[in-house]
């Protein structure tokens, strides 16, 4: 390519640019107070919202409905009460209002746990909820609270803040013994992430087999407001994620003086799985041996499958996808990048990481992608307005053939504007029903195998 | 009584009808109180209904969703949401609703316009008027919209944003109607008022003002149900034009245009036809609805005098009885026996209890999430409860609550049906782990019409395969509800008696 050519190449990119404002056209994260869903995630535990009548309603249906379907369980979805505030709580304040609903909850509810959270009309009245809930409290009763307005950050920073409400407000202080081989694990944020209780699933069984202790603290897997009464007694605390769970892990440090690992790659595949597992061995200076016992019978079964696997991908007639792009969390997103480069060896055209990270986490994030691999080289954009994402993905240069693109029920148009194909991996996937599916680990990789390429074949004739 | 359009702002349903959200008793009763009431004009010294209101409230739905599900979904038009991050989440829903109500129409299918300002802490301080200006024109420049509406919340309502400066400030830049819609989630206790909100905005800044009258076009007030209207229209010799979910720009003006305007529930059409019979002349049907034979035949009637067909008109309902009648006879064999239960928006459930009982299915009982003493039109033909009780008997068990699970096993005790009807979420859930299956009627024309009472019937004989699939689920589930509040009886305790709070529920 000439130097001209370049240059023109270069004007046209600039003249193309789409421009970014404050508007946020089709979605990619919610506010605040859809971490009621980190509460409901955690079972015999129930939110209580204190904002208007359709808030609790709307983060369930778009959150937890139209994202995988994955439904409300126990105490979430319709079940949530809600003061429903009107008019007159709106002039005159909507505390007595709160402390009435909280004290019906209690009559009518079946929880271990009610977790309190405010919405746009407390927060900007100035209702004094601490106080409110702080009442209770004194009776023995197990709620706490968090301001979650939802013009304060977003679903995933609600999230940190309904995880340290629980710590701070219900777990309290402990300064008894530390059990050796035991871990609690900070990653996936629930239901946002369309596959976390699968992943969570295959997380704690993974982690188990190399020889701890597993406090997962979300979904299936977890015991509960028991297991969180354990948090202190861990040996030390697992950030298995780009940011999210940082603060939470910092915090315990402080409060607790327990130590953290961070890891922010969550992993995909054997290669990357048996390195993570052996990057946790080593910190928490398990028994080598037995972890690698572990390690060698789950890469045996892996690759008993990855061979059947390689006689589709070594010779399938009708060609599969060569580039790759990512629209999504930072937590799939670098996921997904990492395994579909190192371990299929499909070539990144595009990552764009859509859930607004705090920009203090963004070099670091960054970081991961330039050294993806050792002969792979790639970057990454942050961007939440699906308009620019969806300009910068068609100006993208994907060579000869279309991509393959991991992304939401947003680009499900944009895929067919490229002739391409698409894995609906994230927040909105209202066309994929999810139940126990996992996407991680050794057993979620080869799951994930079989979605991308039965996607791909099954719209091949 | 006449609706005023001269303000931006529109009258909440409780201020203009008198609509409850708490009630109990019999379908008869209600019909004979709201009858007894000057609906909603409390100004005018009318009664006001008794309302059941308890210290224990669930998630409702707010007036901004319903203005996403109509104003986000007219084709050719952007809705700006106004509001924080959070208030955006109902794009998804509406995405996937407007993608499959697309399909089913075959029309192109798309992902819907709708933006948000995403206004943040310092926004709350300083006010958002400068974002939401931006978010007008970024609308503009990406999707050329032939309308633009808006949509306010609870925190621009609150910190007081001037949304009607900026609104008309950038319609004379624009040149096409920046509508804002009024809808903040506090103003009103029912989520019906946010279709009011949108319909008032589109009569007072869309639908044409001029005297051209299309004397075979009838505006059709719905969501994104299926097309048996075109067809049905076709043999009176009349053309549809569909408003307010799929429309286009265009469909909205005509609107007064149209020789009737007629709608599938009227909840949801009451406040635009009487709106546009108003300012427009176009005579809305005022009929009962579109459900069973009874109300099928009279509405089709009324119809076609407002519109001058009532010959064919009689062909063709002579026809339709004929056509369905073997299948129904069928259909009534393998019901027998069965009950049912319809859980859904207020005038709707009156209609689909009309048919589940042309199908000879037993209701003994109903709940709607609200209840209106009267409609728009004050005029007493489109009383859909008392039609229902007039022509198809009392419901034991009628019941008004906005969408609160934790009476719906109450309620589902009492008359113990074989399955429920439903539209919005919610309730389905609790009658699944209750053993019980649930008919979503996503296409709201599902049970409209002749061709309806089949289809329903037909619809109830699938689900009620679906409980084995329940009955198992039942079997292995636990209620988040104390079993000391599902043993005691009654689904309006906490209401009846507040004081129950400070003693133990027996």
């Amino acid at each position: 390519m000439s130097n001209i050519e370049i240059a023109n190449e270069n004007l046209s990119t600039i003249a193309l640019k789409p421009k970014k404002s404050n508007s946020i056209q089709q979605i990619r994260y919610v506010c605040s107070i859809a971490a009621m869903h980190s509460a409901s995630a955690i079972p015999g535990v129930i939110p209580i919202v204190h904002c208007g009548p359709g808030c609790a309603d709307k983060q369930f249906m778009n959150v937890a409905f139209y994202n995988g379907f994955q439904g409300g369980g126990y105490g979430g979805g319709a079940v949530v009460p809600s003061t429903n505030s009107m008019e007159n709580d709106v002039v005159f304040g909507g505390t007595d209002r709160l402390r009435e609903l909280i004290e019906a909850s209690l009559k009518i509810l079946d929880a271990d746990l009610f977790v309190v959270l405010t919405g746009c009309i407390a927060d900007l009245v100035g209702d004094d909820v601490g106080a409110v809930v702080k009442e209770f409290q004194n009776r023995g009763i197990p709620i706490v609270y968090a301001e979650t307005g939802g013009f304060k950050g977003n679903n995933f920073t609600g999230h940190e803040l309904v995880t340290r409400a629980i710590i701070d407000q219900f777990v309290g202080d402990y300064d008894g013994p530390r059990e050796q081989a035991s871990v609690n694990v900070w990653t996936l944020l629930p239901f946002h992430n369309t596959f976390w209780r699968g992943d969570l699933t295959e997380i704690k069984r993974i982690l188990e087999g190399v020889g701890l202790e597993v406090n997962i603290l979300f979904g299936q897997e977890s015991q509960g407001v028991l297991e969180w009464k354990d948090v202190p007694k861990a040996q030390f605390n697992l950030v298995l994620s780009p940011w999210l769970g940082l603060q939470t892990a910092q915090h315990l440090e402080e409060k607790y003086g327990q130590p953290y690992l961070h890891v922010p790659v969550i992993p995909i595949g054997a290669m990357e799985t048996s390195a993570f597992l052996r990057k946790v061995v080593d910190f928490a200076g398990l028994d080598a041996t037995k972890a690698e016992t572990f390690i060698q019978k789950e890469e045996a079964s892996y690759y008993y499958y990855l061979e059947g696997f390689a006689d589709f991908y070594a010779e399938y007639w009708w060609g599969l996808p060569a580039k790759f792009a990512v629209i999504g969390d930072s937590a799939y997103n670098l996921a997904l990048t990492k395994f579909l480069v190192n371990q299929l060896g499909i070539i990144p055209g595009k990552q764009i990481i859509t859930e607004n990270p705090p920009e203090e986490y963004r070099a670091g994030i960054r970081e991961e992608y330039h050294k993806i691999a050792d002969d792979v080289f790639t970057d990454v954009e942050f961007e939440e307005d699906s308009y620019i994402i969806h300009q910068k993905i068609r100006q993208a240069d994907f060579g000869h053939k279309p991509p393959i693109i991991f992304g939401t029920t947003w680009e499900r148009d944009l895929v067919k504007e490229l002739k391409g194909s698409i894995v609906e991996v994230g927040f909105p996937a209202s066309y994929e029903v999810v139940i126990s599916r996992s996407y991680i680990g050794y057993r979620g990789a080869l799951t994930l195998l079989e979605k991308i390429y039965t996607t791909t074949v099954g719209a091949s004739a | 009584m006449t609706i005023n359009f001269d303000t931006p702002v529109v009258v909440s349903r409780e201020q203009r009808l008198g609509t409850v959200i708490g009630w109990d008793g019999k379908a008869s009763e209600l019909s004979k109180e709201s009858a007894a009431l000057c609906g909603g004009c409390e100004t005018q010294g009318g009664k006001k209904l008794c309302e059941l209101r308890g210290p224990f409230t669930q998630g409702s739905v707010c007036s901004e969703q319903m203005v996403e599900c109509q104003a986000g979904n007219v084709r050719d038009a952007v809705l700006v949401q106004h509001s924080p991050i959070g208030c955006g989440a109902g794009q998804v829903i509406y995405n996937s609703i407007y993608r499959n109500g697309l399909a089913m129409r075959n029309l192109p299918v798309e992902n819907l316009h709708i933006i948000c300002t995403n206004l943040q802490e310092e926004d709350m301080v300083f006010g958002g008027v400068a974002k939401l200006e931006q978010s007008i024109r970024d609308a503009w420049e990406r999707n050329n919209p032939k309308a633009i509406f808006i949509a306010t919340s609870c925190a621009t309502g609150i910190i007081g944003d001037d949304v009607e400066g900026v609104a008309s400030q950038m319609e004379a830049e624009l040149k096409i109607p920046v509508i804002p819609l009024h809808c903040e989630g506090f103003k009103s206790k029912h989520w019906s008022t946010g279709f009011d909100a949108v319909q008032h905005g589109i009569i007072r800044q869309i639908v044409r003002k001029s005297s051209k009258k299309q004397e075979d076009l009838v505006n059709v007030i719905n969501l994104w149900g299926s097309d048996v209207f075109t067809p049905m229209f076709a043999e009176l010799g009349l053309r549809v034009n569909f408003v307010v979910d799929l429309a286009t720009v265009d469909d909205l003006e005509q609107l007064s245009e149209a020789a009737a305007t007629v709608g599938f529930c009227y909840t949801l059409s009451s406040y635009m036809a009487a709106g546009l019979e108003q300012e427009f002349d176009v005579p809305q049907v005022k009929a009962p609805q579109p459900y069973g034979f009874a109300g099928t035949d009279a509405w089709l009637r009324e119809l076609a005098r407002i519109t001058h067909r009532e010959e064919k008109t009689e062909a063709y309902i002579a026809k339709e009885h004929a056509r369905i009648a073997p299948r129904l006879a069928e259909l009534r064999e393998l019901l027998k026996g069965k009950k049912g239960y319809v859980a859904t928006g207020s005038s709707y459930a009156h209609g689909l209890i009309s048919v589940l009982r042309e199908l000879g299915i037993e209701v003994d009982g109903s709940l709607v999430f609200h209840h209106d003493p009267v409609y728009d039109s004050h005029d007493p033909r489109e009383d859909s409860l008392s039609h229902l009780v007039e022509n198809y008997g009392d419901v034991t068990h009628f019941s008004v609550s906005n969408r609160q699970q934790y009476q719906f096993y109450g309620l589902l005790q009492r008359v113990n049906p074989d399955f429920i009807l439903i539209r919005h979420n919610g309730l389905a859930p609790l009658a699944s782990r209750l053993g019980i299956p649930a008919a979503p009627l996503g296409d709201e024309h599902h049970a409209l019409g002749y061709q309806g009472i089949i289809n329903l019937g037909e619809t109830i004989l699938d689900i009620l395969a679906h409980k084995k699939f329940h009955q198992d689920l039942a079997a292995h589930v636990k209620l988040p509800y104390k079993q000391e509040w599902l043993n005691q009886g009654d689904p309006f305790l906490l209401a009846r008696e507040t004081n129950l709070l400070n003693t133990e529920i027996k």
